[in-house]
């Protein structure tokens, strides 16, 4: 009998060898040449569409450059970055942001989850209650904060309708500092919490049913199997989803700009607004470049410590 | 595993190469996409339209507007289309809209890009500053010498239209510069409810308060005002000029150029008193983001003893199918009334409309036929049919016509008020202090900042924009 061969190799490169060309290609046209060729339109395209505005953006935010007044771009070197941290106006919009972003993610991973753990104990329609949780996840953020406007006018929406007739009085849901963020949150959470729940369903039909067999087996209650095997199996990728969310979050614009408009005076203006109405209301474009680099520059760093965090947690 | 040995790595030099190629070619891209920065500063300035129009094309030509989206841009397009194709039948005038939230955005990001997708722009009178200094625009001066009668219009309506640097309340300038002529003059109406507080509406703003007071208090469920106290466009911002006008106060001192101090004085912060203190207590709850529409669908559902708005938005008012006040025009008319605003301290009332101008980025074939659109608009014949289709005229002659007068029961209004208007600033920074102004007013209206803190801050931030020129980074914030 022959030896067997081999199934893998530690070392591929050196056992394969580079298989000839096809008949009727061209010799010239090796295997890199031939992948180069195939890649190189989206690598244009990225280029196009991602590198150079990116850089283009970059480079104006070291000048005064405005999109509408014309003439050249000085450049102020660091002059729009100090501007933009030292600036009061900056840091209460980011402070906007932060409350938002924790009330809302916060608020959708504890619905997701819980949702996701519902479901995940169903053996029939588990399908169908999918499907229709993810409904408005499926919907344009501008559709749904028009259709919530309508819902959470003060005068003529179907909530105040709805609490009026429980006896409670008229709520300005739009118009007040305190009311008009809850509002976003909730309107926020309506349309994003079916997305976290689909990752945490992802994670719970992927726990190995031996784990929760052993468990009634050494009769361990619910909490104990939930405490000691669902949520350390699934946290690693709740983590993943709240990530997500994170970052969408953070450049919060379509429903504020529908809901609010930023108000009452400014206080539901998040940072991607403020950079709006500092890109198109004065067209500054060189603090807006600066501003838009920033964000970017946050959330890399935020993101990176979190996958930091998320690896070691995989590790363990 | 030990690290695979690549196959058909490429070498070096090759790899230096193809990366030195991908910088040139991002190098490239970048100077193609930039142009070589000589258009930007060439053209500081609008550039002159000239004093007597191009031959004009034979070939189908579309003429594009640019206006916000509401019932006389639809009239707008009906009427020319009509009217001006007897003139010229190779022409179709097309008016775009734009929700009214987006109208500056969308005009001003194509002038950014020097590419216009539309010929003729419907401005707001104050953002005629911005069109100019950008070079946006034709310089319509020597046009407008050569083919429009000047004496037919008040000279203020002409100037708040038209003219940059601008007019003082109430003048106009004959050496100053023209950038467009009057598309659809306007003001506010006070719209009362007759039934409730009776034919003769209130004459000054005392009174008015207290008359929507004793209103609402003996009409449960109507509120005794309604007014745009949004924060978008320049709805809350217009609603204060219009109270600090009529209670004495100055938006600003032109010449100086001082905001601070002068929009804050005691007159500014009667003002300021009298709309939150006063007026606001007696709008209905959750009003702090009404605007136009919402204001209208108040009065259509006899939700308030008086309301303000502005007379081209007016019209829907009378329509039965949007009004539960009656099912005939008639019978609505029974209880509405339209009168022009009290007056107090003055008798100012706010400008609005907006006038045409010449896309500096259009082809040579659409900016004559824009030209000769205006030319044949301006005339008093068309000005009186364009009145009878609803629109609001700006020459006298047409205002005082009875074409105009019997189109609606608040054109009398508008004729009225002519003499009494007050526009805002038309600078450049507009878009910036308009929403300083908006932001801080909602904000007071709807209990997020006391009325003094809000109204310094107005003046304070507003002062900070037009002194930010010289300013090395950090514009906008």
């Amino acid at each position: 009998m022959s030896d067997p061969v081999p199934l893998t190799t530690d070392n591929p490169g050196q056992v394969a060898s580079v298989p000839p060309p096809a008949p009727g290609r061209s010799r010239r046209l090796t295997d890199r040449g031939l992948a180069v060729g195939f890649i190189s339109p989206a690598l244009l395209l990225l280029l196009a569409m991602s590198v150079f505005p990116l850089l283009w953006a970059l480079y104006l935010s070291f000048t005064d450059y405005s999109a509408t007044r014309g003439g050249p771009a000085n450049f102020i070197g660091f002059g729009n970055y100090t501007a933009i941290l030292t600036s009061a106006q900056v840091h209460q919009r980011a402070l906007t942001t932060l409350i938002y972003v924790i009330g809302a993610v916060g608020l959708q991973t504890v619905l997701g989850f819980g949702i996701a753990y519902l479901i995940s104990r169903r053996t029939h329609g588990r399908g169908v209650l999918t499907t229709l949780f993810l409904v408005p996840m499926m919907l344009s953020p501008v559709v749904v904060g028009l259709f919530w406007r309508f819902m959470l006018d003060a005068q003529f929406g179907v909530i105040n309708s709805m609490l009026g007739s429980l006896g409670l009085g008229q709520v300005e849901w739009l118009t007040r500092q305190r009311t008009a963020l809850i509002s976003l949150v909730v309107v926020d959470t309506w349309q994003w919490t079916p997305f976290i729940m689909l990752i945490a369903l992802a994670g719970l039909t992927a726990v190995p049913k031996y784990l929760y067999e052993a468990a009634s087996i050494d009769r361990a209650s619910e909490w104990f199997r939930f405490r000691t095997i669902t949520l350390p199996l699934v946290w690693p990728l709740l983590l993943i989803a709240v990530m997500f969310r994170a970052i969408e979050a953070f450049r919060l614009f379509d429903l504020v700009y529908i809901l609010t408009n930023g108000g009452p005076g400014v206080s539901t203006e998040t940072l991607s607004f403020h950079v709006y109405k500092v890109a198109f209301l004065g067209f500054n474009t060189g603090t807006a470049s600066a501003y838009g680099i920033l964000m970017v520059l946050v959330v890399i760093v935020l993101t990176q410590l979190y996958l930091r965090y998320l690896n070691k947690l995989k590790e363990d | 595993m030990r690290n695979p040995k690549r196959i058909g790595i490429m070498s070096v030099p090759g790899r230096k190469a193809r990366l030195a190629a991908a910088a040139l070619l991002l190098v490239a891209t970048t100077v193609t996409a930039c142009g070589d920065g000589k258009d930007d500063g060439e053209k500081a300035s609008a550039p002159k339209a000239p004093a007597t129009i191009p031959e004009l094309t034979k070939d189908p030509l579309t003429l594009s507007f640019i206006w916000f989206d509401w019932p006389p841009a639809k009239a707008l397009e009906a009427f020319a289309n009509a009217e001006y194709k007897k003139e010229r039948p190779n022409t179709t005038i097309k008016v775009n809209t734009v929700p009214n939230a987006n109208w500056h955005d969308a005009m001003f990001t194509q002038f950014a890009a020097h590419k216009t997708d539309f010929d003729i722009a419907i401005l707001d009178s104050q953002h005629i500053g911005e069109a100019v200094t950008n070079g946006n625009i034709l310089d319509l001066t020597d046009f407008v010498k050569q083919n429009i009668d000047v004496a037919a219009y008040n000279p203020y309506l002409l100037a708040a239209y038209g003219q940059f640097p601008q007019a003082e309340t109430g003048k106009r300038d004959e050496n100053a510069s023209l950038y467009g002529l009057p598309l659809l003059g306007d003001t506010w109406t006070m719209i009362y409810r007759k039934d409730l507080i009776g034919d003769k509406p209130p004459q000054t703003w005392d009174q008015m308060i207290s008359v929507a007071e004793k209103c609402q208090a003996e009409n449960p469920g109507v509120s005794g005002l309604a007014f745009h106290q949004a924060n978008g466009s320049d709805a809350a911002a217009v609603t204060y000029n219009t109270v600090n006008g009529v209670y004495g106060g100055n938006l600003w001192d032109a010449k100086a150029r001082k905001i601070n101090g002068v929009l804050n004085d005691a007159a500014g912060q009667e003002a300021m008193d009298v709309l939150v203190n006063k007026m606001k207590p007696l709008t209905a709850k959750g009003s702090g983001n009404w605007f136009i529409d919402e204001v209208n669908a108040a009065v259509a559902q006899g939700k308030a003893c008086i309301a303000f708005n502005w007379i081209a938005a007016s019209g829907g008012l009378l329509d039965p199918k949007q009004s539960t006040l009656g099912t005939t025009r008639e019978q609505i008319l029974d209880k509405l009334g339209f009168a022009t605003l009290p007056s107090q301290k003055t008798n100012l009332v706010p400008l609005g409309g907006m006038g045409m101008h010449v896309s500096a980025y259009s082809s040579a074939a659409n900016q004559a036929e824009a030209l000769n659109f205006m030319k044949w608009f301006e005339q008093a014949d068309v000005q009186k049919k364009w009145a009878a289709a609803g629109g609001v005229p700006s020459r006298t002659d047409a205002l005082q016509s009875p074409e105009f007068l019997n189109a609606g029961p608040f054109n009398q209004v508008y004729t009225d008020s002519v003499p009494r208007m007050r526009d805002m600033w038309n600078v450049p920074e507009y878009a910036r202090l308009v929403d300083i102004e908006n932001t801080n007013v909602n904000a007071a209206l709807n209990g997020a900042k006391k009325p003094k803190d809000a109204l310094d801050d107005i003046a304070k931030e507003q002062q900070g924009v037009l002194d930010s020129s010289g300013r090395k980074g950090g514009g906008g914030l």
